[in-house]
């Protein structure tokens, strides 16, 4: 039998090391391992140093390496971490180690799972260690150690209970953690080349005293450095300088405090940006010359060099504007166009007049938006595409004027029993201007949106002399309009349709609820910005708008008593919660906020994943923005897609532009755009792969396997 | 009362230590500090010698386990791949006299030898001016100097810190890595790394 040969105790002339295991209840086993979580099972490797030889935590300090314990264990039960008790700090000249002298308990505790089976016959846990540790006087030796222990199933194993009780009784406990906002966080800023380190929570019977201070993760700090403390009431502050020679920048700091041989444990959240230890090598060449390509595109060109791409950028932004058709973005003005067809029938002059005036409002819409976007940018302001729908007021501008096309739809009622005479007449004496308004509201909608080539066009746009740039957002509304001007011009269109009719009036009023569903999602948008005061003062003020509509369609004395009614009401909740629409809430309740999986993005984020070695996805996102959140429904969602996306280490971040955030803009611009969505995949090494923007699984798939 | 008196011991502390800290200010990106030392044939070297040539600086010290670690041969393939790049190549000890595991220059020069290993010198270091001047903490700690006289890496010799000669086939060479990024002209992806191994035995 070879487990036989291995002992628990294994000697070298510096340290004698032995296995111990500590299960003073036994060690439950089947059903009993269900009942038995307040009956823990430890083991544990401790370490007999002999005089001036030493072992290391598991942050090593300027040299050394942390002791390794690897477990054999029966199938069901599981080994855990070491639970490093406080460890020293060892000066060695100008340097220093954080470890262990004299005799040292390592335990790790054994989790006992109900599929722990002894095998038939055998009343013991076998446990199995393959340990290698370094320990050095001035020198070091690199030492490893086979051990073996059968742990008795029923009957206790208390011998060593002294000494699990005494290592256990001295690991760092946590500190306290915030109290609802009345203690701050222990957090560590940086400050230049040193850590301001501020830790709250600790017991009142430390304050004033002088604590050591180990970071747990290695080659942040200078080791050996002088580094000050002091007491700020309940609050312990420390200056520790950074190592110029940093390989690690965490964004968040475990440190342990100890004094009189009691620790505490701090998870230190990191605030501020981490200083370049290199500043040319953070970004993977390839990537840094992607992004100045890109940077170059950006910058305006000269205007012989440039008619070519900028051809191609007006060709990009009509297909764009053509494929913005199909965006989940522009269903709903879809529904109100092919209702406009059906009501021309077969009136094919009203047809090419309405499909002329519609493409005149969208082109002149998408002109307006687009130098109005141009001016503000010319401002200072870091806007981009979708700019508009960052303000809570424009969202809940949009939500009220569906909600009246969609009561309109409904039949609740019509224009002119509702509006004075002369404007109600406009839009029966012109279904002209009726279809240039249409076009005006197919922008408004479909704004949030950058469709496949058209987020490259316009993130070039931006960029180039007024006039060339509003030509491209023009390519963009008349490549939006097309296909209705040329369903317009051919009869046939107009002869497949049914004739006129009551399924007509059907019609219009099914085509009330694709307006009710965008009131719904211009809601949940606002809640995004304004929070859930916000969203429900909106569906206030709706429910207040439609109350004054329906009034103005009574006859008579009611509607005169009605109307004032429901106006007084409408302006009174307006004055009253009104406020709360507008107002922006705090972010952290935004629809984009990380999850397990995804972190949020921060300005150089990225770099450092990358300079970690780590790939990176980046989801360019908005609420306002539908196929943003079409796409994260579906293929951001994709199980087997996550899947691959853990099984190649990539860090997910998400970049929220629901509201405006000039860092995002700047990040956008980076990559040559200037709207949502865009999905990025970074690779140390490689130029960046920006994907499209309907996202497929297989598209992400692909981008992967370049990885 | 007690706040202020700890606030002037940290003052004193700090000014006492000021002199302990100065030494580490090679920083990645930075030009990299100039040295003159001797090799172990006497031989006086300077690292401005090299201007023009990329520069890899090795820590050594034959009595650390970890460097024995490299030595089994993954040391000298990657001194033999710098050298066929006309990258120059200092093995540097920076062991002070007192130390047991201190190598006269004879003695030294005898282990490179045995171990047929093909640094461009091995300089002897014993005042412990480089070592502290670049920070180097451990053996083998490795630095890059680049053509330009720019220090472009500081750091561990590859991505697995272990005494375990097995361990070097599953570890990323973040030498060899830097060398071949440098060669193509492209800025260093890793540019720091964590350094492990022994001491570095200095003066006191």
């Amino acid at each position: 039998m070879g487990q036989n040969l291995a002992k628990p105790v294994v000697t070298t002339p510096e340290v004698r090391a032995e296995l111990m295991a500590h299960a003073p209840q036994g060690v439950p086993t089947g059903a009993g391992a269900d009942k038995a979580s307040g009956q823990p099972v430890w083991v544990g490797l401790q370490l007999a140093h002999q005089p001036h030889w030493h072992t290391y935590w598991k942050n090593s300090g300027d040299s050394g390496l942390p002791t390794e314990l690897q477990w054999t264990l029966p199938a069901g039960v599981l080994a855990g971490d070491i639970d490093w008790p406080v460890p020293k700090k060892i000066p060695i000249g100008n340097l220093a180690n954080y470890g262990y002298e004299g005799t040292v308990l390592l335990p790790v505790p054994l989790t006992i799972t109900p599929d722990f089976k002894p095998p038939v016959g055998s009343d013991t846990l076998d446990v199995r260690l393959k340990a290698a540790w370094l320990v050095c006087r001035q020198e070091c030796i690199p030492q490893e150690g086979e051990f073996a222990l059968r742990i008795p199933l029923r009957g206790s194993t208390a011998l060593n209970g002294a000494v699990f009780d005494a290592a256990l009784a001295a690991r760092p406990r946590p500190v306290m953690g915030p109290v609802g906002g009345v203690r701050p966080d222990s957090q560590v800023r940086i400050d230049g080349d040193a850590l301001a380190v501020s830790v709250q929570g600790l017991p009142v019977a430390l304050r004033g005293k002088t604590l050591d201070f180990f970071p747990e993760t290695p080659e942040v700090i200078a080791t050996a450095a002088a580094w000050t403390q002091a007491w700020n009431g309940g609050e312990w502050t420390a200056r520790v300088p950074l190592s110029p020679q940093r390989a690690n920048s965490p964004s968040v700091l475990p440190v342990v405090l100890a004094a009189d041989g009691q620790g505490w444990r701090a998870e230190l959240k990191v605030l501020g940006t981490w200083p370049a230890v290199a500043a040319p090598a953070t970004v993977s060449p390839a990537l840094e010359a992607a992004l100045q390509a890109n940077a170059a595109n950006r910058a305006p060109p000269a205007p012989p060099a440039a008619s070519g791409s900028w051809l191609a950028a007006l060709l990009g932004a009509l297909v764009g504007g053509l494929i913005l058709n199909l965006m989940p973005c522009v269903f709903p003005v879809l529904a109100i166009k092919v209702l406009g067809f059906a009501q021309h029938g077969g009136d094919r002059r009203a047809h090419r007049l309405a499909g002329l005036a519609y493409t005149a409002g969208v082109v002149l819409s998408f002109v307006a938006l687009g130098a109005l976007l141009l001016a503000l940018r010319a401002a200072g302001e870091s806007l981009g595409w979708g700019f508009q729908l960052q303000n809570p007021a424009v969202v809940a501008g949009l939500a009220a004027l569906f909600t009246v096309i969609g009561l309109n739809l409904a039949g609740v009622f019509e224009f002119g029993s509702v509006l004075p005479s002369s404007v109600a007449s406009l839009q029966a004496r012109h279904p002209v201007a009726d279809s240039f308004l249409t076009g005006v509201l197919a922008v408004a909608v479909a704004s949030p949106c950058t469709a496949p080539f058209m987020g490259a066009s316009l993130g070039f746009a931006v960029g180039l002399p007024a006039a060339q740039a509003l030509s491209v957002f023009a390519a963009i509304g008349l490549g939006l309009a097309l296909p209705y001007l040329a369903a317009s011009f051919l009869p046939a269109v107009a002869r497949a349709l049914p004739r006129p009719g009551a399924w007509m009036d059907t019609f219009r009023r099914l085509m009330a609820f694709p307006m009710f569903a965008t009131v719904v999602w211009l809601v949940w948008v606002l809640g995004q910005q304004a929070g859930i005061d916000g969203a429900g003062a909106l569906l206030a003020l709706l429910v207040a708008l439609s109350f004054v509509i329906w009034s103005l369609t009574l006859g008579g004395r009611t509607r005169t008593v009605m109307t004032s009614v429901s106006i007084a009401s409408f302006v009174l909740l307006t004055l009253g919660i009104g406020q709360n629409v507008i107002k922006l809430a705090e972010p952290a309740s935004s629809v984009a906020a990380s999850t397990a999986r995804w972190a949020p993005w921060a300005p150089g984020e990225v770099d450092k994943r990358l300079a970690a070695g780590q790939p990176v996805f980046v989801d360019f996102t908005a609420a306002w923005c539908v196929t943003c959140q079409y796409n994260k429904k579906t293929t951001l969602a994709d199980a087997g897609l996550l899947a691959e996306f853990d099984a190649k280490k990539v860090q997910l971040l998400r970049a929220d532009w629901t509201r405006r955030d000039p860092a995002i803009t700047a990040a956008l611009a980076q990559l040559g755009r200037n709207g949502v969505p865009v999905y990025v995949l970074y690779a140390a090494g490689k130029p960046p792969v920006v994907l499209s923007e309907i996202l497929s699984v297989s598209e992400v798939r692909a981008a992967l396997a370049g990885l | 009362m007690q706040r202020r008196s700890l606030l002037i011991a940290s003052a004193t502390g700090l000014a006492l230590a000021t002199p302990l800290t100065t030494w580490a200010t090679a920083s990645v990106g930075q030009p990299a500090p100039g040295f003159t030392l001797t090799d172990t044939a006497g031989k006086s070297v300077r690292l401005a010698d090299f201007k023009g040539r990329a520069v890899v600086l090795e820590w050594n010290n034959p009595g650390c386990p970890f460097v024995r670690k490299h030595y089994q041969g993954n040391m000298q393939a990657l001194q033999k791949e710098a050298a066929a790049q006309g990258v120059v190549w200092l093995a540097i000890n920076s062991t002070e006299t007192a130390s047991g595991d201190y190598l006269s220059p004879a003695q030294l020069a005898r282990w490179m030898q045995d171990k047929q290993a093909a640094p461009t010198a091995t300089l002897m270091d014993e005042d412990g001016t480089a070592g502290r001047a670049y920070g180097a903490r451990v053996t083998p700690h490795m630095y890059i100097v680049s053509a330009q006289g720019v220090l472009v890496y500081a750091g561990g010799i590859d991505s697995i810190p272990s005494a375990r000669v097995d361990d070097i086939a599953k570890a990323t060479n973040y030498v060899r890595q830097a060398l071949a990024e440098i060669k193509a002209g492209k800025p260093v992806s890793v540019a720091t790394s964590q350094a492990y191994g022994c001491s570095v035995k200095y003066k006191s």
